[in-house]
C-alpha cells in the first residue's frame, strides 16, 4: 500500500539526468528507505546511483532537514511528511 | 607571515587565490602539474588566450603578482602525492584542497589530518559545488562524511564539465573559510559543508558529525600514514 507521507528530495546535479531535469521531485515512504524505493519507481535508476548492498553507497550522504542519516536511524530513519531529503554526493572537480 | 597553501591552480584555485591575496595574504605556495587549455579559460580566470599551453603554475604565478606584487607566490610543480605531500604542506597555515581527483582529496584530508593542520576542501562539477573546512584538530573530517571515492565507470570531470561561475563560487568560500581560519575564527566554519546549486541559486550549510568509525580522526585512527596503496586515481563523481 503507497505510504501517505509525501517529502521533497532534493536531486544533486548528476542524478538530474534520472529526473528529467527536476531539482527537487516528490516522493512517498514512512522511512528514508520507503523513500528510495518510490524514488526507483518514479525515476528508474536512482536506487542503484544511492544505495548498494550494504545500504547508502559510500561516497554518498543523506540528511533529513539538517540531520545526516548516519545520526539518526539510517534508512530506517521515520519520516513524519513534509520533510526535506538531501542528497550530498562526493564531487572532486576543481 | 601567514602561508596559504592551494593545491590545484584551476577553477577553484583562481578565484581563492585573487580573493587572498587581494585580501593580503602574504604567501602563497601553489601545486600544480597542468598545462592551461582552451577549455580551461571559462572558469580559470587568472588564464588568458595568450596562456595557452604555459604550465599553469608560470601563468598563475605572472598573473597573480601583476595584481598583487606584495603577495609572495612560491610554486611547488607536480600534483600532489603521497611521497611529497607532507613536504607540500609544510609550514602552512592553512591549505586548499582546490584538486580534480579524488585521490588528491583522500590524500590531502590525510596529510593535513597527521600533521594537524586546518585544510578546506573545495569541488565544482556541472552544476554543484561543495566546500569543507576542517580544523587542525582534524574532526569532523572529510573521511567522516565521505568515507570512501566513487568507483570505476563514472564520468570523469572532463566529460562532465563544470560551469564557471560555479566555480568561482567554490573558490570565494574557500577564500572565506581560509581567511577565517587565519584570522583564528576556525571555529565559525568547521563541523559543516556549504553546498551551491548553480541551477536553483540555492547555497545551504548542511552539519557534518565526527563519524565514531572514522579511520582518520576517531580516538584509535587506523590511518597513520600516507601509504600509496590508498590513493589510487579514481573517477570524479557519481
Amino acid at each position: 500500500m503507497e505510504s501517505n507521507v509525501e517529502v521533497t528530495v532534493r536531486v544533486p546535479t548528476p542524478l538530474r539526468t534520472l529526473t528529467g531535469g527536476a531539482d527537487e521531485v516528490k516522493a512517498r515512504g514512512a522511512t528514508v528507505a520507503e523513500v528510495i524505493a518510490d524514488l526507483e519507481v518514479r525515476h528508474p535508476g536512482v536506487k542503484d546511483r544511492l544505495l548498494d548492498e550494504k545500504g547508502v553507497r559510500r561516497f554518498i550522504n543523506l540528511y533529513v532537514g539538517d540531520e545526516d542519516i548516519r545520526f539518526l536511524e539510517g534508512l530506517k530513519t521515520e519520516l513524519k511528511g513534509g520533510e526535506l531529503l538531501t542528497i550530498v554526493p562526493a564531487i572532486a572537480g576543481g | 607571515m601567514s602561508l596559504v597553501v592551494l593545491v590545484g591552480a584551476g577553477g577553484i584555485g583562481a578565484p581563492a587565490a585573487i580573493a587572498l591575496a587581494a585580501a593580503g595574504v602574504s604567501a602563497l605556495r601553489v601545486a600544480d602539474d597542468d598545462r592551461v587549455e582552451v577549455s580551461n579559460l571559462h572558469r580559470q580566470i587568472l588564464f588568458g588566450d595568450a596562456d595557452v599551453g604555459r604550465p599553469k603554475l608560470d601563468a598563475f604565478a605572472d598573473a597573480l603578482q601583476r595584481r598583487y606584487p606584495r603577495t609572495a607566490v612560491e610554486l611547488h610543480r607536480g600534483r600532489a602525492l603521497p611521497s611529497t605531500a607532507m613536504a607540500l604542506i609544510a609550514g602552512a597555515a592553512v591549505v586548499i584542497d582546490a584538486t580534480d581527483n579524488f585521490a588528491s582529496r583522500f590524500l590531502l584530508a590525510d596529510a593535513c589530518a597527521l600533521a594537524g593542520m586546518p585544510v578546506i576542501h573545495a569541488a565544482a562539477v556541472r552544476w554543484t559545488a561543495t566546500v569543507m573546512a576542517v580544523s587542525a584538530r582534524g574532526r569532523p573530517c572529510y573521511r567522516c562524511l565521505f568515507e570512501d571515492a566513487p568507483g570505476e565507470g563514472a564520468p570523469d570531470c572532463a566529460s562532465a564539465g563544470v560551469a564557471g561561475p560555479v566555480c568561482g563560487v567554490a573558490g570565494a568560500i574557500a577564500a572565506d573559510r581560509a581567511l577565517r581560519v587565519l584570522a583564528g575564527r576556525v571555529d565559525d566554519v568547521v563541523g559543516a559543508i556549504v553546498t551551491f546549486d548553480g541551477r536553483t541559486d540555492v547555497l545551504r550549510s548542511v552539519a557534518v558529525r565526527a563519524r565514531p568509525a572514522c579511520p582518520l580522526c576517531r580516538d584509535a585512527p587506523t590511518i597513520h600514514d600516507l601509504d600509496p596503496a590508498r590513493y589510487q586515481p579514481r573517477t570524479c563523481e557519481l
